[in-house]
Protein backbone atom coordinates (compact mmCIF):
# COMPACT_ATOMS: atom_id res chain seq x y z
CA UNK A 1 0.00 0.00 0.00
CA UNK A 2 2.79 2.39 0.84
CA UNK A 3 4.17 1.93 -2.68
CA UNK A 4 0.83 2.82 -4.26
CA UNK A 5 0.71 5.88 -2.04
CA UNK A 6 4.18 6.84 -3.18
CA UNK A 7 3.24 6.50 -6.84
CA UNK A 8 0.11 8.61 -6.33
CA UNK A 9 2.04 11.32 -4.47
CA UNK A 10 4.71 11.23 -7.17
CA UNK A 11 2.08 11.78 -9.83
CA UNK A 12 0.62 14.66 -7.87
CA UNK A 13 4.02 16.36 -7.48
CA UNK A 14 4.79 15.62 -11.11
CA UNK A 15 2.35 18.34 -12.15
CA UNK A 16 4.72 20.80 -10.52
CA UNK A 17 7.66 19.50 -12.55
CA UNK A 18 5.46 19.80 -15.62
CA UNK A 19 4.89 23.47 -14.83
CA UNK A 20 8.65 24.00 -14.46
CA UNK A 21 9.16 22.55 -17.90
CA UNK A 22 6.27 24.06 -19.80
CA UNK A 23 7.59 27.61 -19.51
CA UNK A 24 10.90 26.48 -20.98
CA UNK A 25 9.11 24.52 -23.73
CA UNK A 26 7.04 27.58 -24.61
CA UNK A 27 10.16 29.71 -25.19
CA UNK A 28 11.88 27.00 -27.22
CA UNK A 29 8.76 26.47 -29.30
CA UNK A 30 7.98 30.10 -30.01
CA UNK A 31 11.41 31.71 -30.39
CA UNK A 32 13.91 28.82 -30.58
CA UNK A 33 15.74 30.20 -27.56
CA UNK A 34 16.94 28.06 -24.66
CA UNK A 35 16.55 30.25 -21.61
CA UNK A 36 19.39 29.24 -19.28
CA UNK A 37 18.24 31.77 -16.69
CA UNK A 38 14.88 29.97 -16.33
CA UNK A 39 15.98 28.35 -13.05
CA UNK A 40 17.23 31.63 -11.55
CA UNK A 41 13.89 33.29 -12.27
CA UNK A 42 12.13 30.39 -10.55
CA UNK A 43 14.31 30.93 -7.49
CA UNK A 44 13.87 34.70 -7.63
CA UNK A 45 10.09 34.20 -7.65
CA UNK A 46 10.41 32.10 -4.51
CA UNK A 47 12.48 34.85 -2.84
CA UNK A 48 9.86 37.40 -3.81
CA UNK A 49 7.27 35.07 -2.28
CA UNK A 50 9.31 34.76 0.94
CA UNK A 51 9.72 38.53 1.15
CA UNK A 52 6.03 39.17 0.52
CA UNK A 53 4.94 36.65 3.12
CA UNK A 54 7.39 38.26 5.56
CA UNK A 55 5.87 41.68 4.90
CA UNK A 56 2.30 40.40 4.95
CA UNK A 57 2.35 37.63 7.59
CA UNK A 58 -1.45 37.55 7.87
CA UNK A 59 -1.83 36.63 4.19
CA UNK A 60 -2.06 32.93 3.47
CA UNK A 61 1.00 31.92 1.34
CA UNK A 62 -1.07 30.35 -1.44
CA UNK A 63 -2.81 33.70 -1.92
CA UNK A 64 0.58 35.11 -2.92
CA UNK A 65 0.77 32.92 -6.03
CA UNK A 66 -1.11 35.40 -8.18
CA UNK A 67 0.79 38.57 -7.19
CA UNK A 68 4.13 36.76 -7.57
CA UNK A 69 3.05 35.45 -10.99
CA UNK A 70 2.17 38.98 -12.07
CA UNK A 71 5.56 40.27 -10.90
CA UNK A 72 7.26 37.37 -12.74
CA UNK A 73 5.34 38.24 -15.90
CA UNK A 74 6.68 41.80 -15.66
CA UNK A 75 10.25 40.54 -15.11
CA UNK A 76 9.98 38.23 -18.12
CA UNK A 77 8.62 41.03 -20.25
CA UNK A 78 11.54 43.28 -19.23
CA UNK A 79 14.15 40.52 -19.73
CA UNK A 80 12.88 39.95 -23.25
CA UNK A 81 12.45 43.60 -24.21
CA UNK A 82 15.77 44.78 -22.76
CA UNK A 83 18.04 41.85 -23.62
CA UNK A 84 16.83 38.73 -25.40
CA UNK A 85 15.17 40.56 -28.30
CA UNK A 86 18.61 41.90 -29.24
CA UNK A 87 19.91 38.42 -30.01
CA UNK A 88 16.79 36.44 -30.91
CA UNK A 89 16.98 37.20 -34.63
CA UNK A 90 20.59 36.05 -34.96
CA UNK A 91 20.96 32.83 -36.91
CA UNK A 92 23.43 31.22 -34.51
CA UNK A 93 21.93 29.95 -31.24
CA UNK A 94 25.06 30.72 -29.21
CA UNK A 95 24.23 34.40 -28.81
CA UNK A 96 21.06 33.68 -26.87
CA UNK A 97 22.64 30.83 -24.91
CA UNK A 98 25.56 33.03 -23.81
CA UNK A 99 23.25 35.91 -23.00
CA UNK A 100 20.87 33.90 -20.81
CA UNK A 101 23.81 32.10 -19.19
CA UNK A 102 25.26 35.51 -18.29
CA UNK A 103 21.93 36.68 -16.92
CA UNK A 104 21.79 33.53 -14.78
CA UNK A 105 25.26 34.12 -13.31
CA UNK A 106 24.54 37.77 -12.55
CA UNK A 107 21.17 36.95 -10.97
CA UNK A 108 22.60 34.16 -8.82
CA UNK A 109 25.22 36.49 -7.38
CA UNK A 110 22.77 39.35 -6.88
CA UNK A 111 20.48 36.98 -4.99
CA UNK A 112 23.33 35.86 -2.71
CA UNK A 113 24.13 39.52 -2.14
CA UNK A 114 20.53 40.51 -1.50
CA UNK A 115 19.05 37.53 0.33
CA UNK A 116 22.08 35.69 1.71
CA UNK A 117 23.04 32.07 1.06
CA UNK A 118 20.97 30.47 3.87
CA UNK A 119 18.33 27.93 2.90
CA UNK A 120 14.81 29.37 2.99
CA UNK A 121 11.34 28.06 2.49
CA UNK A 122 7.85 29.43 2.24
CA UNK A 123 5.78 28.34 5.24
CA UNK A 124 2.72 26.50 4.03
CA UNK A 125 1.21 26.06 7.50
CA UNK A 126 -1.06 23.17 8.29
CA UNK A 127 -1.64 22.43 4.61
CA UNK A 128 1.85 20.93 4.30
CA UNK A 129 0.93 18.06 6.60
CA UNK A 130 -2.79 17.74 6.02
CA UNK A 131 -3.81 14.59 4.24
CA UNK A 132 -6.91 12.95 2.89
CA UNK A 133 -7.81 9.30 3.17
CA UNK A 134 -9.04 8.16 -0.23
CA UNK A 135 -9.91 4.47 -0.54
CA UNK A 136 -7.45 3.50 2.16
CA UNK A 137 -4.68 5.67 0.67
CA UNK A 138 -3.28 8.65 2.49
CA UNK A 139 -2.86 11.51 0.04
CA UNK A 140 -1.49 14.95 0.92
CA UNK A 141 -3.83 17.91 0.48
CA UNK A 142 -1.08 20.15 -0.85
CA UNK A 143 -0.04 17.69 -3.60
CA UNK A 144 -3.67 17.34 -4.70
CA UNK A 145 -3.99 21.11 -4.84
CA UNK A 146 -0.72 21.33 -6.79
CA UNK A 147 -1.86 18.82 -9.40
CA UNK A 148 -5.26 20.47 -9.76
CA UNK A 149 -3.61 23.86 -10.20
CA UNK A 150 -1.11 22.47 -12.74
CA UNK A 151 -3.85 20.86 -14.79
CA UNK A 152 -5.88 24.09 -14.67
CA UNK A 153 -2.88 26.16 -15.81
CA UNK A 154 -2.02 23.69 -18.59
CA UNK A 155 -5.60 23.75 -19.82
CA UNK A 156 -5.72 27.53 -19.68
CA UNK A 157 -2.45 27.81 -21.62
CA UNK A 158 -3.72 25.39 -24.23
CA UNK A 159 -6.99 27.31 -24.63
CA UNK A 160 -5.22 30.65 -24.86
CA UNK A 161 -2.89 29.32 -27.56
CA UNK A 162 -5.54 27.57 -29.65
CA UNK A 163 -8.68 29.67 -29.19
CA UNK A 164 -7.71 33.31 -28.83
CA UNK A 165 -6.48 36.00 -31.17
CA UNK A 166 -3.35 36.33 -29.05
CA UNK A 167 -2.71 32.59 -29.35
CA UNK A 168 -3.12 32.76 -33.10
CA UNK A 169 -0.54 35.53 -33.29
CA UNK A 170 1.87 33.55 -31.08
CA UNK A 171 1.56 30.42 -33.24
CA UNK A 172 1.96 32.42 -36.44
CA UNK A 173 5.03 34.19 -35.06
CA UNK A 174 6.51 30.81 -34.08
CA UNK A 175 5.91 29.61 -37.66
CA UNK A 176 7.50 32.58 -39.40
CA UNK A 177 8.58 35.76 -37.73
CA UNK A 178 9.14 37.63 -41.01
CA UNK A 179 5.76 36.91 -42.55
CA UNK A 180 3.81 38.08 -39.49
CA UNK A 181 5.45 41.48 -39.93
CA UNK A 182 3.63 41.71 -43.27
CA UNK A 183 0.42 41.52 -41.24
CA UNK A 184 1.42 44.38 -38.96
CA UNK A 185 2.69 42.21 -36.09
CA UNK A 186 5.87 43.24 -34.29
CA UNK A 187 7.50 39.89 -33.36
CA UNK A 188 9.49 41.49 -30.53
CA UNK A 189 6.29 42.47 -28.73
CA UNK A 190 4.90 38.97 -29.10
CA UNK A 191 8.12 37.59 -27.62
CA UNK A 192 7.87 40.00 -24.66
CA UNK A 193 4.45 38.66 -23.76
CA UNK A 194 5.49 35.03 -24.29
CA UNK A 195 8.55 35.38 -22.04
CA UNK A 196 6.33 36.99 -19.42
CA UNK A 197 3.91 34.06 -19.65
CA UNK A 198 6.75 31.54 -19.45
CA UNK A 199 8.16 33.06 -16.26
CA UNK A 200 4.72 33.55 -14.72
CA UNK A 201 4.08 29.79 -15.07
CA UNK A 202 7.57 29.04 -13.74
CA UNK A 203 7.04 31.35 -10.77
CA UNK A 204 3.97 29.38 -9.66
CA UNK A 205 6.06 26.22 -9.76
CA UNK A 206 8.89 27.99 -7.94
CA UNK A 207 6.61 29.13 -5.11
CA UNK A 208 5.06 25.70 -4.67
CA UNK A 209 8.47 23.99 -4.71
CA UNK A 210 9.60 26.41 -2.02
CA UNK A 211 6.66 25.27 0.12
CA UNK A 212 7.71 21.67 -0.29
CA UNK A 213 11.43 22.01 0.36
CA UNK A 214 13.96 24.70 1.10
CA UNK A 215 15.97 26.56 -1.51
CA UNK A 216 19.04 28.80 -1.75
CA UNK A 217 20.21 31.29 -4.40
CA UNK A 218 22.08 28.35 -5.94
CA UNK A 219 18.98 26.20 -6.44
CA UNK A 220 18.36 27.59 -9.91
CA UNK A 221 20.61 25.02 -11.57
CA UNK A 222 18.63 22.11 -10.09
CA UNK A 223 15.37 23.73 -11.16
CA UNK A 224 16.67 24.25 -14.68
CA UNK A 225 17.88 20.65 -14.81
CA UNK A 226 14.43 19.36 -13.90
CA UNK A 227 12.84 21.70 -16.43
CA UNK A 228 15.19 20.42 -19.14
CA UNK A 229 14.48 16.79 -18.28
CA UNK A 230 10.76 17.40 -18.37
CA UNK A 231 10.92 19.11 -21.73
CA UNK A 232 13.23 16.58 -23.36
CA UNK A 233 11.40 13.59 -21.89
CA UNK A 234 8.04 14.95 -23.00
CA UNK A 235 9.25 15.79 -26.49
CA UNK A 236 10.40 19.31 -27.38
CA UNK A 237 7.65 21.84 -27.84
CA UNK A 238 4.69 19.72 -26.73
CA UNK A 239 2.82 20.98 -23.69
CA UNK A 240 0.93 17.89 -22.56
CA UNK A 241 4.11 15.94 -23.20
CA UNK A 242 5.82 18.24 -20.69
CA UNK A 243 3.07 17.50 -18.17
CA UNK A 244 3.43 13.75 -18.70
CA UNK A 245 7.23 14.02 -18.53
CA UNK A 246 6.89 15.88 -15.23
CA UNK A 247 4.65 13.18 -13.79
CA UNK A 248 7.05 10.42 -14.86
CA UNK A 249 9.94 12.23 -13.18
CA UNK A 250 7.92 12.95 -10.04
CA UNK A 251 6.98 9.29 -9.62
CA UNK A 252 10.57 8.17 -10.26
CA UNK A 253 11.93 10.59 -7.69
CA UNK A 254 9.53 9.63 -4.90
CA UNK A 255 9.86 5.91 -5.61
CA UNK A 256 13.63 6.30 -5.57
CA UNK A 257 13.48 8.08 -2.22
CA UNK A 258 11.27 5.38 -0.76
CA UNK A 259 13.68 2.73 -2.00
CA UNK A 260 16.80 4.55 -0.86
CA UNK A 261 16.25 7.64 1.35
CA UNK A 262 19.70 9.04 0.54
CA UNK A 263 19.26 8.92 -3.22
CA UNK A 264 17.79 12.42 -3.70
CA UNK A 265 16.70 12.90 -7.29
CA UNK A 266 19.17 10.26 -8.53
CA UNK A 267 16.51 7.84 -9.77
CA UNK A 268 14.67 10.56 -11.65
CA UNK A 269 17.92 11.46 -13.44
CA UNK A 270 18.62 7.78 -14.22
CA UNK A 271 15.12 7.40 -15.63
CA UNK A 272 15.71 10.47 -17.75
CA UNK A 273 18.95 8.99 -19.06
CA UNK A 274 17.19 5.75 -19.94
CA UNK A 275 14.36 7.69 -21.58
CA UNK A 276 16.74 9.69 -23.77
CA UNK A 277 18.62 6.55 -24.82
CA UNK A 278 15.47 4.58 -25.65
CA UNK A 279 13.20 7.32 -27.03
CA UNK A 280 15.45 10.18 -28.24
CA UNK A 281 12.46 12.11 -29.63
CA UNK A 282 10.59 12.13 -26.34
CA UNK A 283 8.16 9.71 -24.79
CA UNK A 284 5.13 11.41 -26.21
CA UNK A 285 5.54 12.69 -29.70
CA UNK A 286 2.78 15.01 -30.83
CA UNK A 287 2.38 18.23 -32.71
CA UNK A 288 1.76 21.46 -30.85
CA UNK B 1 -2.66 59.68 -58.85
CA UNK B 2 0.66 57.93 -58.39
CA UNK B 3 0.33 55.26 -55.70
CA UNK B 4 3.87 53.93 -55.64
CA UNK B 5 7.00 55.73 -56.72
CA UNK B 6 10.44 54.18 -56.58
CA UNK B 7 13.56 56.16 -57.46
CA UNK B 8 17.08 54.83 -58.00
CA UNK B 9 16.65 51.89 -55.65
CA UNK B 10 19.76 49.90 -54.76
CA UNK B 11 19.65 46.80 -52.58
CA UNK B 12 22.37 44.70 -50.98
CA UNK B 13 22.83 41.28 -49.39
CA UNK B 14 26.07 41.85 -47.54
CA UNK B 15 28.71 42.55 -50.22
CA UNK B 16 26.44 41.46 -53.01
CA UNK B 17 24.46 44.16 -54.78
CA UNK B 18 21.13 42.90 -56.14
CA UNK B 19 19.47 46.08 -57.45
CA UNK B 20 21.21 48.88 -59.37
CA UNK B 21 19.27 52.16 -59.44
CA UNK B 22 15.86 50.76 -60.16
CA UNK B 23 13.02 53.23 -60.77
CA UNK B 24 9.35 52.48 -61.30
CA UNK B 25 5.86 53.77 -60.52
CA UNK B 26 2.35 52.37 -60.14
CA UNK B 27 -0.70 54.57 -60.72
CA UNK B 28 -3.85 54.08 -58.68
CA UNK B 29 -6.06 51.39 -60.22
CA UNK B 30 -3.30 50.06 -62.45
CA UNK B 31 -2.01 46.53 -62.86
CA UNK B 32 1.72 46.44 -63.47
CA UNK B 33 3.69 43.36 -64.43
CA UNK B 34 7.29 42.85 -63.41
CA UNK B 35 8.97 40.25 -65.57
CA UNK B 36 12.47 38.90 -65.74
CA UNK B 37 14.50 35.73 -65.53
CA UNK B 38 15.61 34.02 -62.33
CA UNK B 39 17.93 36.26 -60.35
CA UNK B 40 16.84 39.45 -62.08
CA UNK B 41 15.97 40.98 -58.70
CA UNK B 42 12.16 40.80 -58.82
CA UNK B 43 11.69 39.23 -55.41
CA UNK B 44 14.39 41.42 -53.91
CA UNK B 45 12.53 44.43 -55.23
CA UNK B 46 9.29 43.31 -53.55
CA UNK B 47 11.13 42.62 -50.30
CA UNK B 48 12.44 46.20 -50.39
CA UNK B 49 8.94 47.59 -50.92
CA UNK B 50 7.38 45.80 -47.95
CA UNK B 51 10.30 46.56 -45.65
CA UNK B 52 11.74 43.07 -45.20
CA UNK B 53 15.08 44.14 -46.65
CA UNK B 54 16.81 46.90 -44.72
CA UNK B 55 20.08 47.20 -46.61
CA UNK B 56 18.95 49.54 -49.37
CA UNK B 57 19.42 53.03 -50.82
CA UNK B 58 17.10 55.21 -52.85
CA UNK B 59 13.58 56.57 -52.37
CA UNK B 60 10.30 54.67 -52.06
CA UNK B 61 7.09 56.69 -51.70
CA UNK B 62 3.72 55.07 -51.11
CA UNK B 63 0.67 57.35 -51.49
CA UNK B 64 3.05 60.29 -51.24
CA UNK B 65 4.65 59.11 -48.01
CA UNK B 66 8.31 57.99 -47.84
CA UNK B 67 8.44 54.37 -46.63
CA UNK B 68 12.01 53.31 -47.37
CA UNK B 69 13.04 53.63 -43.71
CA UNK B 70 9.82 52.25 -42.23
CA UNK B 71 9.70 48.76 -40.67
CA UNK B 72 7.59 46.08 -42.35
CA UNK B 73 4.87 46.08 -39.68
CA UNK B 74 4.23 49.81 -40.23
CA UNK B 75 4.26 49.56 -44.03
CA UNK B 76 1.61 46.83 -43.97
CA UNK B 77 -0.70 49.13 -42.04
CA UNK B 78 -0.44 51.70 -44.84
CA UNK B 79 -2.05 49.24 -47.24
CA UNK B 80 0.82 47.49 -48.99
CA UNK B 81 0.28 43.75 -49.00
CA UNK B 82 2.46 40.94 -50.31
CA UNK B 83 1.55 37.46 -51.55
CA UNK B 84 5.01 36.01 -51.01
CA UNK B 85 6.79 33.61 -53.32
CA UNK B 86 6.19 30.06 -52.12
CA UNK B 87 3.04 31.31 -50.33
CA UNK B 88 4.57 31.12 -46.83
CA UNK B 89 1.34 30.24 -45.08
CA UNK B 90 1.41 29.53 -41.35
CA UNK B 91 1.46 25.71 -41.08
CA UNK B 92 0.20 25.63 -37.46
CA UNK B 93 -2.88 27.70 -38.28
CA UNK B 94 -6.04 26.53 -40.02
CA UNK B 95 -7.05 28.02 -43.35
CA UNK B 96 -9.45 30.39 -41.65
CA UNK B 97 -6.90 31.39 -39.00
CA UNK B 98 -4.42 32.13 -41.79
CA UNK B 99 -6.97 34.42 -43.41
CA UNK B 100 -7.71 36.14 -40.10
CA UNK B 101 -4.00 36.96 -39.69
CA UNK B 102 -4.41 39.26 -42.68
CA UNK B 103 -7.14 41.21 -40.91
CA UNK B 104 -4.93 42.01 -37.90
CA UNK B 105 -3.99 45.50 -39.00
CA UNK B 106 -7.69 46.40 -39.08
CA UNK B 107 -7.68 48.51 -42.19
CA UNK B 108 -11.23 49.49 -43.16
CA UNK B 109 -12.49 48.23 -46.50
CA UNK B 110 -14.74 45.81 -48.28
CA UNK B 111 -12.72 42.60 -47.87
CA UNK B 112 -14.00 40.28 -45.14
CA UNK B 113 -13.88 36.54 -44.54
CA UNK B 114 -17.21 36.22 -46.38
CA UNK B 115 -16.02 38.14 -49.43
CA UNK B 116 -12.86 36.04 -49.62
CA UNK B 117 -14.96 32.86 -49.43
CA UNK B 118 -17.18 34.28 -52.21
CA UNK B 119 -14.08 34.81 -54.32
CA UNK B 120 -12.63 31.36 -53.62
CA UNK B 121 -15.58 29.11 -52.61
CA UNK B 122 -13.34 26.07 -52.16
CA UNK B 123 -11.67 27.76 -49.18
CA UNK B 124 -14.99 27.95 -47.33
CA UNK B 125 -15.27 24.17 -47.52
CA UNK B 126 -11.73 23.75 -46.22
CA UNK B 127 -11.67 26.51 -43.63
CA UNK B 128 -10.98 24.16 -40.70
CA UNK B 129 -8.16 22.26 -42.43
CA UNK B 130 -4.45 22.87 -42.14
CA UNK B 131 -2.87 24.52 -45.18
CA UNK B 132 -0.59 21.54 -45.86
CA UNK B 133 -3.68 19.43 -46.58
CA UNK B 134 -4.59 21.74 -49.49
CA UNK B 135 -3.45 21.57 -53.12
CA UNK B 136 -0.89 24.07 -54.36
CA UNK B 137 -3.53 26.16 -56.10
CA UNK B 138 -5.72 26.26 -53.02
CA UNK B 139 -2.73 27.29 -50.92
CA UNK B 140 -2.19 30.18 -53.34
CA UNK B 141 -5.80 31.17 -52.84
CA UNK B 142 -5.24 31.26 -49.08
CA UNK B 143 -2.15 33.42 -49.56
CA UNK B 144 -4.05 35.84 -51.80
CA UNK B 145 -7.04 35.85 -49.45
CA UNK B 146 -4.77 36.53 -46.48
CA UNK B 147 -3.27 39.51 -48.29
CA UNK B 148 -6.71 40.80 -49.31
CA UNK B 149 -8.02 40.64 -45.73
CA UNK B 150 -5.88 43.69 -44.94
CA UNK B 151 -7.79 45.67 -47.60
CA UNK B 152 -4.63 46.66 -49.45
CA UNK B 153 -4.35 49.66 -51.74
CA UNK B 154 -1.57 47.81 -53.54
CA UNK B 155 -1.38 44.04 -53.80
CA UNK B 156 2.04 42.58 -54.65
CA UNK B 157 1.94 39.04 -56.08
CA UNK B 158 5.21 37.15 -56.30
CA UNK B 159 5.27 34.29 -58.85
CA UNK B 160 1.78 33.04 -58.18
CA UNK B 161 1.68 30.84 -61.29
CA UNK B 162 4.83 28.95 -60.34
CA UNK B 163 4.27 25.20 -60.18
CA UNK B 164 0.52 25.33 -60.80
CA UNK B 165 -1.61 23.69 -63.48
CA UNK B 166 -2.64 26.19 -66.20
CA UNK B 167 -6.35 25.76 -65.36
CA UNK B 168 -5.69 26.78 -61.77
CA UNK B 169 -3.60 29.74 -62.87
CA UNK B 170 -6.48 30.88 -65.11
CA UNK B 171 -8.81 30.70 -62.15
CA UNK B 172 -6.48 32.79 -60.00
CA UNK B 173 -5.94 35.36 -62.76
CA UNK B 174 -9.70 35.66 -63.17
CA UNK B 175 -9.93 36.73 -59.53
CA UNK B 176 -7.81 39.81 -60.31
CA UNK B 177 -10.73 41.49 -62.06
CA UNK B 178 -12.75 41.27 -58.84
CA UNK B 179 -9.80 42.46 -56.76
CA UNK B 180 -9.31 45.48 -59.01
CA UNK B 181 -12.99 46.34 -58.95
CA UNK B 182 -12.69 46.66 -55.16
CA UNK B 183 -10.17 49.43 -55.77
CA UNK B 184 -6.78 47.76 -55.31
CA UNK B 185 -3.83 48.21 -57.65
CA UNK B 186 -1.76 45.12 -58.43
CA UNK B 187 1.89 44.40 -59.10
CA UNK B 188 2.43 40.99 -60.68
CA UNK B 189 5.80 39.36 -60.66
CA UNK B 190 5.87 36.71 -63.35
CA UNK B 191 8.16 34.48 -65.36
CA UNK B 192 5.34 33.69 -67.75
CA UNK B 193 5.73 36.70 -70.06
CA UNK B 194 2.64 36.09 -72.15
CA UNK B 195 0.34 35.78 -69.18
CA UNK B 196 1.82 38.86 -67.56
CA UNK B 197 1.43 41.03 -70.62
CA UNK B 198 -2.21 40.10 -71.13
CA UNK B 199 -3.13 40.71 -67.49
CA UNK B 200 -1.24 43.98 -67.02
CA UNK B 201 -1.66 47.58 -68.19
CA UNK B 202 2.05 48.28 -68.15
CA UNK B 203 5.10 46.17 -67.68
CA UNK B 204 8.69 46.47 -66.55
CA UNK B 205 11.35 44.02 -67.60
CA UNK B 206 14.22 43.45 -65.17
CA UNK B 207 17.65 42.08 -65.96
CA UNK B 208 20.42 41.73 -63.39
CA UNK B 209 18.94 44.33 -61.06
CA UNK B 210 18.19 46.96 -63.73
CA UNK B 211 15.09 47.93 -65.69
CA UNK B 212 15.80 47.06 -69.32
CA UNK B 213 12.38 47.87 -70.74
CA UNK B 214 9.19 49.58 -69.64
CA UNK B 215 5.97 50.53 -71.36
CA UNK B 216 2.38 49.74 -72.16
CA UNK B 217 1.87 45.99 -72.09
CA UNK B 218 -0.07 46.06 -75.37
CA UNK B 219 2.48 48.04 -77.37
CA UNK B 220 5.62 46.15 -76.54
CA UNK B 221 6.54 43.61 -79.23
CA UNK B 222 7.65 40.11 -78.40
CA UNK B 223 11.12 40.39 -79.92
CA UNK B 224 11.71 43.67 -78.14
CA UNK B 225 10.70 41.94 -74.93
CA UNK B 226 12.88 38.89 -75.43
CA UNK B 227 15.92 41.15 -76.01
CA UNK B 228 15.18 42.96 -72.73
CA UNK B 229 14.51 39.67 -70.94
CA UNK B 230 17.67 37.86 -72.01
CA UNK B 231 19.89 40.90 -72.56
CA UNK B 232 20.85 39.73 -76.02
Amino acid sequence: MIWVETVVNGMLYGGLYGLLGVGLALIVGVMRVVNLSHGEFIVLSAFIGVSLSGMLPWVYPLALLLPVAIIAFGLGFLLQAALVNRVVTRPDPFASILLTFGVAVVMRNLMVEGFGADPRNIPSGRLAHASLAIGGLSVGVLPVFILALSVALFTALQLVLTRTRFGRIVRATADNRDVVRLMGVNPGRVYNAVMGLSLALASVAGMLLAMRSSFTPYSGVERLLVAFEVVVLGGLGTFWGAMAGGIVLGVAELLGLRFDPNAGPLYAHLLFLAGVLLRPNGLFRART
Amino acid sequence: MTLLEVERLEAFYGDFQALFGLSMRVEAGETVALIGANGAGKSTFLRCLVGLLDDKRGAIRFAGQPIDREPAERISRLGLSLVPEGRLLFPSLTVEENLLMGALNERPGSWTLRRVYDLFPVLAERRRQMPNALSGGQQHMVAIGRALMSNPRLLLCDEISLGLAPVVVDQIYQSFARIRSEGASIVLVEQDVKRASTAADRLYCLLKGRVTLEGSARRIGLDQLSRAYFGA
